[in-house]
């Protein structure tokens, strides 16, 4: 519990610095397949696994996989019918046929019609959603951060003894 | 801020640059596979026994304990030992036991999300084995309601048993064994008196309700036959068609008056007419719906003949209701547990596997879009469904322990899409439990769903069982059972769509041992009598309908005409003068004044349709003679007009004139 909490202050403290975007909206949006997928699914080992090994922010991910969790709950009406119809178009019939009796695919429970539908929507929103986050971390640094940085409030604190000292702890084992 | 960051430039140690790899989460990685592998190797087949347990009870309603669960990952195994089922009517004692069942899952179907087994191993099967503490008993569904809410298992369960016995008690209503042991032990109609009970008889009430209607009704088709056209003004209606002129008409005006005249008396007439229709149309409504309150009147008489008769205890003596009425308890037991199991698998097998039909849902079990959705399977030739066991083998041997019996079984192809793989689940089991006494059990059951209909058939026979202490009416009169028999059943049924039943029972019993007992000495030795000549039992029943409820069911059993034979010297005296008693009292309150009332009825009824006729028919004579008046009138007139023109062209055209008529009249044929 404590390193998930540990990866998730992680976010919040390099979304409020000047580097990593691109692992944060990496994170945010490998969160995003998370959140469209099943828990115990094939392709939730493989996103979680990719978190672990690759530099994505993992903080990012588990806070998207929550939010985009309610978002797929929401949208379920729509997953619904679009995974039957897929699922029912006889052109792609072989294919599925195929994938359902070879190994490890199952596991992903693409014959389901919510997964089908939800996870669709997932990798067709997954790159533009990674530059969109890109984009909007950017603007929120440029924005928000540099604004906050310039009130009395951030100056008063950033002076204090306490805020040095937790600097200095910062530099040599943060 | 910007100090907390690692490439600032202000810092004093430059971070390294790292790369896209995070090598650092190697160790983390390894330590949750670790603690993933010391959760399966130490508590896994803990965690998964009690899920077994907790599963069981709540499914079976009874504890289930299982001594022992172990499975291998890589391997692919599974063994459980020792599983006990507690039998609930007896906690201290398991209905079942299984001592071993052992399998392998094949890796080839888990790594395509599918569970296939080859063959599962079922070994030491014993019955009613004694338990080493009694098992835990879920409470009935109304109890558990009272506390909580009901799971909808409870719930269905419940509305199943209830349906179920309300079936039974609708067709066996009333104890007729109770009823003819107060009957043996009091004179005529049981003791009991039906005195005071006119009140509650709901035809007498109704009875006074349609005599107080019929007076209202006396009353009012009075007032409507005074109303009525009386005999002057019919006959008024005659001399006025007397008086009008008819023929020797001056002009035509003349006749214009005439025609006027007759019309407007035939209007008057008419007039008349529709009145008497009026009253005959209410008449006749009034009479249907009195007829109705006849028919309600006779339909409640009848019903409180009945409730007397209960009340009485005036038992049917003859040898089918007798049969059902014995064997009623003891079958609705049976029907009420096979019920609860056909509830439990309308609810938790997935309406695909057993093709259920289409009932409403229950709104406490939608599921949500979510959990919903629809699942495919793309299956192909040869291809795994999604669960599979292609074997069971079941085997014992009487011996291992004192409860085991010498049982092989078989069972094939559990499924869930019989479909892909074409095959029904087939199983038979066979064997005895010698401990037990339990020989020549034999059972096989099919359950198909390959069609679009599913459908479950089942054969089964016990050569011979023990029967101990099974008691077949218990009411307050009077408690009958076995003590001790010696049974021998053969049974089957089949069941489609999980709703549509039919089945046939023979049963026998030997060398029976009968406990009766009855409140009145009397009436238990003459039980007793009756049943010492009666050393075998028979019963056979047949039944079908939809599910809870049985529509036809037919029971018949040996005991119904010996114990009709038996009883009749004693008691049809008494059920007869009962009987007459009855409808004397009925006679009496209801029956004398309904008579007297449906003769008065016809009496108004007679009256009042003469009188309409001979008011209908006054009139339709008048009428009659209107038209012929008017009639004639036409023909005069006409007569007249056409002797007048040919005087006129007479004068016009001189001598020659008739002939030229003649072939005037000719040239238009005339």
């Amino acid at each position: 519990m404590s390193l998930l909490l540990k990866q998730i202050f992680q976010f919040f403290r390099l979304l409020n610095s000047d580097t990593g975007t691109n692992p944060l909206a990496a994170g945010l949006a490998c969160g995003l397949i998370l959140g469209f997928s099943p828990f115990l699914s094939l392709q939730t080992l493989i996103v979680l696994i990719c978190c672990f090994f690759f530099r994505i922010q993992l903080g990012g991910a588990l806070l998207s996989a929550f939010f985009f969790k309610f978002i797929a709950y929401l949208i379920d009406p729509i997953s619904d019918p679009l995974g039957r119809s897929v699922l029912e178009s006889s052109t792609l019939h072989p294919l599925f046929v195929s994938l359902y009796n070879i190994p490890f695919i199952p596991l992903t429970r693409f014959n389901n019609s919510v997964v089908m539908g939800s996870g669709l929507i997932g990798l067709i929103l997954l790159v533009p959603a990674f530059f969109l986050f890109k984009a909007g971390i950017i603007k929120y640094r440029a924005t928000v951060v540099a604004k906050y940085k310039q009130s009395k409030i951030w100056k008063f604190w950033a002076a204090t003894s306490v805020y040095k000292w937790y600097s200095k702890y910062e530099q040599f084992y943060g | 801020m910007n100090s907390t960051t690692p490439n600032t430039p202000n810092s004093p140690q430059k971070a390294k640059k790292k790369g896209p790899l995070r090598t650092e989460a190697i160790v983390p990685f390894f330590i949750v596979v670790a603690l993933i592998f010391v959760y399966f190797h130490f508590f896994f087949d803990y965690t998964l026994k009690k899920t077994f347990e907790f599963a069981g009870y709540q499914l079976l309603g009874a504890e289930v304990d299982i001594d022992k669960i172990e499975t291998s990952f890589f391997g692919g195994t599974f063994r459980a030992q020792n599983i006990q089922i507690t039998n609930a009517e007896k906690p201290t004692h398991n209905s079942v036991t299984i001592g071993d069942i052992r399998f392998g899952i094949l890796w080839d179907g888990l790594l395509r999300a599918k569970f296939i087994v080859n063959e599962m191993a079922v070994e030491k099967i014993e019955i009613d084995s004694p338990r080493k503490s009694p098992g835990k008993v879920k409470p009935p569904a109304k109890e558990v309601a009272k506390s909580n809410q009901p799971s909808t298992l409870d719930k269905a369960s419940q509305e199943a048993k209830d349906a179920a016995l309300k079936g039974v008690e609708q067709q066996y209503s009333g104890n007729a064994l109770g009823d003819i042991a107060s009957l043996l032990s009091a004179g005529s109609g049981g003791g009991n008196s039906l005195n005071g009970l006119e009140g509650t008889l709901a035809s007498k009430q109704k009875l006074k309700e349609v005599e107080a209607d019929f007076q209202a009704k006396q009353k009012k088709w009075n007032e409507k036959l005074k109303a009525l056209p009386n005999n002057q003004e019919i006959q008024a209606l005659g001399q006025r068609f007397s008086k009008v002129k008819t023929k020797d008409f001056k002009s035509p005006a003349e006749i214009q008056q005439s025609l006027q005249e007759i019309s407007e008396i035939l209007k008057d007439a008419n007039q008349k007419y529709q009145t008497v229709q009026s009253l005959s149309n209410d008449l006749n409504s009034d009479l249907k719906s009195f007829d109705q309150q006849m028919k309600d009147l006779d339909a409640l008489i009848k019903k409180d003949t009945e409730t007397l008769q209960a009340r009485l205890k005036i038992p049917q003596l003859d040898a089918k209701s007798l049969s059902q009425a014995i064997f009623a308890q003891y079958m609705g037991k049976y029907l009420r547990m096979f019920n609860r199991y056909k509830a439990m698998a309308d609810q938790y097998i997935p309406p695909d596997i057993l093709k259920k039909k289409k009932t409403a849902p229950d709104p406490s079990m939608v599921p949500h879009p979510r959990a919903r959705g629809v699942t495919y399977e793309f299956g192909r030739p040869n291809a795994y469904p999604l669960f599979w066991v292609k074997k069971v083998s079941i085997s014992s041997k009487a011996g291992d322990s004192p409860y085991s019996g010498n049982i092989q079984g078989l069972i094939t192809d559990i499924t869930s899409n019989q479909a892909l793989i074409g095959l029904p689940t087939i199983a038979t089991l066979s064997g005895d439990f010698p401990s037990q006494q339990v020989n020549g059990l034999f059972i096989k059951a099919t359950i198909d769903a390959t069609q679009s209909e599913s459908r479950i058939t089942f054969d089964g026979k016990v050569g011979s069982y023990p029967l101990e202490s099974k008691q077949l009416i218990t009411s307050p009169e009077v408690n009958i059972g076995f003590q001790k028999a010696s049974g021998h059943l053969e049974t089957q049924g089949e069941l489609k769509g999980l709703k549509d039943f039919s089945f046939t029972l023979s049963n026998e019993f030997q060398k029976v041992d009968y406990a009766i007992q009855a409140q009145n000495s009397t009436a238990q030795d003459i039980l007793k009598n009756i049943f010492a000549g009666i050393p075998t039992v028979t019963l056979n029943a047949q039944g079908k309908g939809i599910l809870p409820l049985l529509s036809e069911l037919d029971v018949n059993s040996n005991l119904g005409p010996e114990l009709q034979k038996g009883l009749s010297k004693q008691l049809q005296k008494k059920i007869d003068e009962a009987k007459a008693q009855l409808k004397d009292f009925m006679d009496k309150n209801v029956g004398s004044e309904k008579a007297k009332l449906s003769s008065q009825v016809d009496q108004q009824k007679a009256q009042v349709e003469g009188q309409l006729k001979k008011t209908e028919d006054q009139i339709n004579a008048q009428k009659s003679q209107g038209n012929t008046k008017m009639n004639q009138t036409q023909k005069d007139s006409t007569n007249q007009a056409t002797k007048g023109i040919e005087d006129q062209l007479k004068k016009a055209i001189g001598p020659e004139a008739d002939k030229k008529i003649n072939d005037l009249k000719k040239q238009f044929g005339l």
